[in-house]
């Protein structure tokens, strides 16, 4: 008997540390990264060790271990190295890839998605990862109103209804649809939580949690041996103010071609630095091992970087996200005042003559020191659908382009043209009526957009517009932003591949359709045509098609001016030689960046 | 020997002195918690704002949050449900941003302890160092030494704590390269330190971090110190049982140490009240730039996100902590000042 029981202790102690350590061997189904391999994007990139502590830098601390209930990126930073999805962005090109799932398919009628799920996968603390899992995190939490979930609400279909998640069989599940919605595919790609984990905190799976207990789980204080994660790294300490630590998941199903399991970097340590010259300053002093750096840092590390051995990495390509300014049609529309002004700043002649007096190379050359592009489109110039390329994933040859260049004289005539001329010889233009005509553009206190609004406002003034700028606080201008008031306003707005995401910006009826907001009452022709193009291109899985709708719909918008784009700053980075890979560092992903995918494929050439 | 029964009256009336205090205190911390309470409301945006800009999120969503942190409710309701939360419950509400406990938004690791240890070691090290420069300045009056001190005094104060931090650190970098000896810079100590045991080695890191800070917070408070500790004890000097003790036939340096400098420092004393909370709570641009784990830090990071719950309770704390340090200013000024009694 007694040594039974010494045989059942040992059996049991042997298997907990099997578990412990990770798959024994690679999974069939796991998920290859063609590091090295020939033909693909990754060609030129090398095979790495495991092994080593890769440090990053911050800005601010995380708000929560819970993927689900995250809002900000301060947050997904390190729940998105802790979680994934069915799909992912490929590391380098972007492109929308096999994650958890290792295919998928579509209907005939191209309303069901059917996700076929790696097998044999386990979660870090070595419970089994199935289709149960994918169930529970669509239909018990993304879709849950209790749950304040931050992906609910891109999953939205046009017809105001969700998909319906269904279980097949335990590694195959189906998302059906109501209507043919082409990015469906690219909102699953939200992190896949752990049922075994976390149902017990929702309030639906279990009566005995009050409704809301889950918008508490997962939060700063919890046990760090309470998280469990399918991604590369999971988070193993937390020093609030100094640093996130996240060691690696021995039961992530990333591989290299050579078999070894990623990431390659044993431990990822991220230093919480909330002041970006110190930042800087840690990089230069061998703290971290990359910096996502300023145009204004160039100068500085540019020098010094074959002495102290890293690589500044400049490039001519932006990034995602737009910078504009917007015209205010809607001005004194609720108040029923400016009445004059706002028929002027429907004209879209006045706009256009805006446009024109935009000098983009000096905003560049002066603001971004060079390193930065022109904008015109609505949709950012890495998206593969970005109207500059002649298709779908194409390079950028701007044939298509709609440009209004910088031409103050034609600029001065088409005011001329429409009447606002200086009426009263006080040097400034004022409206057709002889009312004087004074135009404030507001910004908030970012030195790059301070900077271009002082160009614009003399190069407006050069032509005889009485325009002015006024820093305003940025709680304060999105509030102006949204009640549809002062003339005009110069902000930014974050951007991804997916034009549809941009759906609630650019759609009449639209929340941040702040340069009209009645154009849901009254759509004009560009309006309603955006309203068609936009249902049109999320309504076919066919890819060229919906390229061909995406440049009408960029050049309709482009010439609607609505939102007049400026200029956007390209990509830099900054990385130590001993990081292994890290010259792969694009918009898409970086090492260190917001969209790390890259961490889990450099490594450290010293071991 | 002072009068046995005066002295047990002072005691009592010390004592009764205190518990008034304490209860003046908390009327004070209402009409605090009110004041600021309206401030934030009457800031433009809330919590919610910047997630309007967010192109993803729905007017449903942002309604039901708008309900989920009631911020739908009126300016009395919401303060109101505060308050007895507070009185009934104990309970100082949930971070918007954390959804933890608000105390432990403030405080969630060490940054409570950290907080003090900061404020208090830069208290000690600035007065153990202004007091007796301040003494050897007035003993020197008007030499050159004299003035030096007062000119570096003067541009410690002067120059902007958060861009001395900065040169600090630019310096430690840039002109001596730290980094290639392997020492890093910012922050309380190495990031390999953190949940190790204490060890000698783990000291001197602490030291090595901690240094700059001491320097950047010390000197625009030293030089204030400096002058005032210069200048009382000049008063001092110039008093008639001054110039008794001299024509006693005492050391200069008996009548200086042991009789002058013990009654000009008295000011001093009461001060120490009075710099504890303006340490602890007007760090937080420095803490920000030196990466210091302090209770200041999650306070700016609340303010900027408009984290209600937490600015209120970050606010009660500092004003707790204000008045406490002026209790504490008035019984170390009659602890050290036999003449004043409580009535």
């Amino acid at each position: 008997m007694k040594n039974a029981l010494i045989l059942a202790g040992l059996l049991v102690f042997t298997s907990l540390a099997v578990f412990g350590q990770g798959y024994g061997t690679q999974p069939a189904d796991a998920l290859i990264l063609p590091v090295g391999v020939a033909g693909t994007v990754y060609e030129d990139m090398e095979l790495g060790t495991r092994g080593g502590t890769i440090t990053i830098a911050n800005l601010e601390d995380p708000k929560s271990w819970n993927d689900m209930t995250a809002h900000e990126t301060s947050t997904t930073f390190f729940t998105s190295r802790q979680h994934r999805g069915l799909v992912n962005l490929d590391h380098i090109s972007g492109a929308l890839v096999p994650d958890l799932a290792k295919s998928w398919d579509l209907s005939d009628d191209s309303l069901v998605i059917t996700f076929h799920l790696r097998e044999g996968l386990m979660w870090s603390d070595g419970e089994a990862i199935t289709a149960d899992d994918v169930v529970f995190t669509y239909n018990d939490l993304l879709l849950n109103e209790d749950v304040d979930s931050n992906a609910r609400d891109g999953q939205l279909l046009p017809d105001d209804t969700y998909p319906v998640c269904a279980k097949v069989d335990d590694y195959t599940v189906t998302f059906t649809m109501s209507v043919i919605f082409r990015p469906a595919l690219n909102s699953l790609s939200f992190a896949i939580m752990p049922e075994h984990a976390l149902a017990q905190y929702v309030h639906k799976l279990n009566p005995e949690v009050p409704v809301g207990t889950f918008n508490e789980a997962w939060t700063l204080d919890t046990p760090l041996t309470d998280l469990v994660g399918n991604g590369p790294y999971i988070i193993t300490d937390y020093q609030p103010n100094v640093s996130v630590t996240m060691s690696r998941n021995p039961y992530y199903y990333g591989y290299d071609p050579a078999g070894t399991q990623l990431p390659y970097y044993d431990t990822m340590i991220s230093a919480i630095v909330s002041n970006q010259d110190v930042m800087m300053l840690k990089f230069r002093n061998g703290e971290t091992d990359v910096f996502g750096l300023r145009p204004e840092d160039i100068a500085i590390l540019l020098p010094e970087s074959a002495s102290k051995g890293f690589q500044v990495l400049i490039t001519d390509q932006p990034g995602y996200g737009t910078t504009w300014f917007l015209i205010n049609q809607d001005i004194g529309l609720a108040e029923g005042t400016d009445a004059e002004k706002r028929e002027i700043y429907r004209n879209v002649k006045f706009r256009e003559a805006m446009a024109h007096t935009i000098d983009k190379e000096t905003m560049i050359q002066n603001v971004l020191n060079g390193l930065g592009g022109a904008q015109w489109s609505p949709v950012s110039v890495p998206s593969p659908f970005y109207a500059g390329r002649d298709f779908y994933g194409g390079p950028i040859t701007e044939n298509n382009a709609v440009i209004f260049e910088y031409d103050p004289a034609k600029a001065a005539a088409l005011l001329d043209e429409i009447g606002v001329v200086d009426a009263d010889g006080d040097g400034f233009r004022d409206l057709p009526s002889g009312d004087p005509l004074t135009i404030e553009i507001n910004a908030n206190d970012n030195t790059t957009r301070v900077a271009s609004c002082l160009i614009l406002t003399d190069d407006w003034n050069a032509i005889g517009i009485n325009a002015t700028f006024q820093v305003v606080d940025f709680n304060t201008l999105v509030d102006r932003l949204f009640g549809s008031s002062g003339d005009l306003i110069y902000l930014g707005l974050t951007g991804g591949d997916e034009p549809n995401g941009g759906s609630n910006v650019y759609r009449s009826c639209g929340s941040l359709h702040a340069y009209r907001y009645s154009a849901c009452d009254e759509p004009d022709d560009i309006d309603t045509r955006i309203d068609e193009l936009l249902a049109l291109g999320a309504g076919t899985f066919d890819i060229d098609e919906a390229f061909e709708y995406y440049v009408e719909y960029q050049q309709l918008l482009s010439a609607q001016l609505g939102y007049v784009y400026t200029v956007v700053q390209s990509f830099q980075y900054a990385y130590y030689d001993h990081v292994g890979n890290a010259f792969k560092a694009s918009p898409t992903s970086t090492p260190g960046g917001a969209n790390g995918l890259l961490t889990e494929l450099c490594f450290d050439k010293r071991l | 020997m002072p009068h046995p029964t005066l002295y047990s009256h002072k005691k009592a009336g010390m004592l009764t002195y205190i518990i008034r205090r304490t209860l003046y205190m908390l009327p004070l911390l209402l009409i605090v918690s009110l004041i600021s309470f309206t401030l934030i409301k009457i800031m433009p945006g809330d919590y919610l704002t910047a997630a309007r800009m967010n192109p993803q999120i729905t007017e449903e969503t942002l309604q039901a949050q708008i309900q989920r942190f009631g911020l739908d409710r009126s300016f009395i309701v919401q303060y109101g449900l505060w308050l007895k939360n507070i009185i009934l419950h104990g309970d100082f509400g949930t971070s918007f941003d954390t959804k933890m406990p608000v105390y432990k938004a403030l405080f969630l690791g060490n940054k409570l302890q950290w907080t003090i240890f900061i404020a208090l070691s830069t208290l000690l090290l600035t007065y153990l160092l202004a007091i007796p420069i301040g003494i050897y300045s007035a003993t020197h009056q008007y030499k050159p030494s004299d003035h030096i001190i007062t000119f570096f005094g003067f541009l410690g104060l002067s120059i902007p704590n958060f861009f001395f931090a900065l040169v600090l650190l630019w310096i430690l970098v840039v002109l001596f390269r730290v980094g290639d000896y392997g020492l890093s810079v910012s922050g309380v100590m190495d990031l390999h330190y953190y949940g190790k045991a204490f060890s000698w080695g783990k000291f001197t890191n602490i030291l090595w971090h901690l240094w700059p800070v001491w320097v950047v917070l010390g000197t625009s408070g030293m030089a204030g110190l400096i002058r005032l500790m210069r200048a009382n004890l000049l008063d001092t000097l110039s008093l008639p049982y001054v110039k008794t003790a001299r024509a006693k036939g005492l050391t200069e340096r008996v009548v200086v140490y042991k009789h002058a400098v013990r009654n000009a420092v008295n000011p001093l004393v009461t001060i120490l009240g009075l710099t504890l909370p303006n340490l602890v709570s007007g760090s937080v641009v420095v803490a920000i730039v030196l990466n210091l784990p302090t209770v200041g830090r999650s306070y700016f990071q609340a303010l900027r996100r408009q984290d209600e719950p937490v600015i209120m309770a970050g606010l009660l704390f500092f004003s707790l902590f204000l008045l406490i340090g002026n209790v504490i200013a008035d019984f170390l000024l009659a602890w050290v000042d036999p003449r004043i009694r409580y009535d």
